[in-house]
């Protein structure tokens, strides 16, 4: 009789090992943080805009500089429950200012806070991961430019199991890959920029690209449109694919980047109005870069 | 019975109204296209794909205005369940927002006829200043009362 229990006891705690390990958040290597270099601000002015992080984090309806101050409060209500936007301003208490470098990083990489739990992907970190680590570091320091804002946002309130914040590590070993999103064999240097800014900090697919059962994003339809995450509207198919974007030229998808008029002068709307107003801010050279890889990606019939 | 045509004219003129609001969806949507098409011919000219022709920049930002002027009538209660329509339910959980923006939109498109004048904006730089305040109305109601598509 006692036999038996000692072997259920030993593989309780064998699947307790492999569950323990297998959730555990997976920071940098200390080499990766030893080799961050300063930054600059100038340059990571461009990812702070590409990455689109006041149109979660600054204040909604925030205009001109109000959109510097990520103060959060926002709450996205989801499927999985209400997010709420938290606090990634400068401020030492309420905000991110007393963080390092390494911690902003590994936020940014691996979606692990400086208090080693991980982060939902409702902060798309699972995007983010394809940036370079000099890139991190430019972004960081324009970050010491902004202001510190005041004020903690409550909680998140998710569905079980989702509030489970552990269970993550578990998603992010299967999800979290810093490859590129789709194959662009030989494409030019424009292209390719366009690649990094739209797959990584501008994390067009997380929106643009449909789900799977867990929640990833599925790569087989990339930015095949997809449902809203908040709300019953529908992302669209911004592939060249048929019910995407084929018949706009390169120059018609920059300048809605630029202006937010689509080639027959529907204005852009809902979500996408601050994504645009984001865009908006880039070099002239990005837009077209962004334009280009829209041109350049596989097509596929509308994910609806 | 001479008198008969002017009558049946009269009652004409006063259903008229009555006619147009009995499908507001249509209306509305109309007013939209006049004003998708002004835009398409303001961005043209900001483009530089049209040769500007004050007459042609005072005509766009009428047209603006008119819908600006028309618009919010076309909203009855009971309107936004239809499949055609776009206008997002919040156009009717939060009837006030909705006035203000379409408010800042008549506010913004009469400014722009004032500095029209009746010659129009003399060049594309004036016709910008002019306009430029008026097409961000499109996104900043689109942003919150259209549905997302």
């Amino acid at each position: 009789m006692r036999r038996p229990l000692i072997w259920l006891g030993a593989f309780c705690l064998v699947a307790a090992g492999v569950a323990y390990a297998a959730t555990a958040p997976r920071a940098l290597p200390q080499e990766v943080i030893a080799s961050l270099p300063a930054g600059d601000a100038t340059r990571g002015e461009t990812w702070f805009w590409a990455g689109g992080c006041a149109s979660c984090h600054a204040e909604k309806g925030a205009e001109g500089p109000d959109r510097l101050g990520l103060g959060g409060g926002r709450v996205l209500k989801t499927a999985y429950g209400d997010f709420t936007v938290p606090n990634i301003s400068t401020d030492p208490r309420d905000g991110i200012g007393d963080w390092s470098a390494g911690d902003f990083a590994n936020a940014m990489l691996r979606g692990v806070s400086p208090e080693g739990e991980h982060y939902y992907p409702a902060f798309p970190y699972t995007s983010f991961t394809r940036m370079r680590v000099e890139d991190i570091a430019d972004l960081w320091a324009f970050w010491q430019t902004l202001p510190a804002v005041a004020g903690v946002a409550p909680g998140h309130d998710l569905a079980f199991p989702y509030n489970i914040r552990r269970g993550l590590g578990l998603w992010q070993l299967v999800f979290l890959s810093d490859a590129p999103a789709v194959a662009l064999d030989g494409a030019d240097a424009e292209t390719t920029r366009g690649q990094y800014l739209a797959e990584g900090p501008g994390h067009c697919g997380e929106c643009h690209t449909p789900r799977n059962f867990a929640g990833a994003l599925d790569t087989s339809r990339w930015l095949a449109g997809a449902p809203a995450a908040e709300g019953d509207g529908k992302v669209p198919d911004i592939t060249p694919g048929p019910g995407g974007i084929g018949d706009w030229s390169a120059s018609d998808i920059a300048y809605f980047f630029e202006s937010g008029f689509l080639p027959d002068y529907d204005s852009v709307g809902g979500s996408m109005v601050e994504v645009q107003e984001n865009l908006a801010m880039l070099e002239p050279s990005d837009r077209e870069a962004l334009a280009a890889y829209l041109k350049a990606v596989p097509e596929h019939a509308s994910a609806e | 019975m001479r008198k008969l045509p002017i009558l049946i004219g009269t009652l004409l003129a006063i259903a008229a109204p009555g006619f147009a609001a009995e499908d507001p969806i249509d209306t509305r949507q109309a007013l939209m296209s006049s004003n998708g098409a002004s835009a398409g011919v303001s961005g043209a000219i900001l483009k530089g794909e049209l040769d500007y022709n004050p007459v042609v920049g005072r005509a766009a930002i009428i047209s603006m205005h008119a819908a600006a002027e028309a618009f919010g009538d076309y909203f009855p209660e009971g309107s936004g369940d239809d499949p055609r329509t776009e206008a997002s339910p919040k156009i009717w959980t939060d009837m006030a927002g909705f006035m203000t923006e379409l408010e800042e939109f008549r506010t913004k498109s009469a400014a722009a006829v004032e500095a029209a004048g009746k010659d129009g904006p003399a060049d594309v730089e004036a016709f910008k200043a002019a306009m430029t305040p008026v097409l961000g109305m499109c996104k900043e109601c689109h942003e919150t009362y259209r549905v997302e598509k």
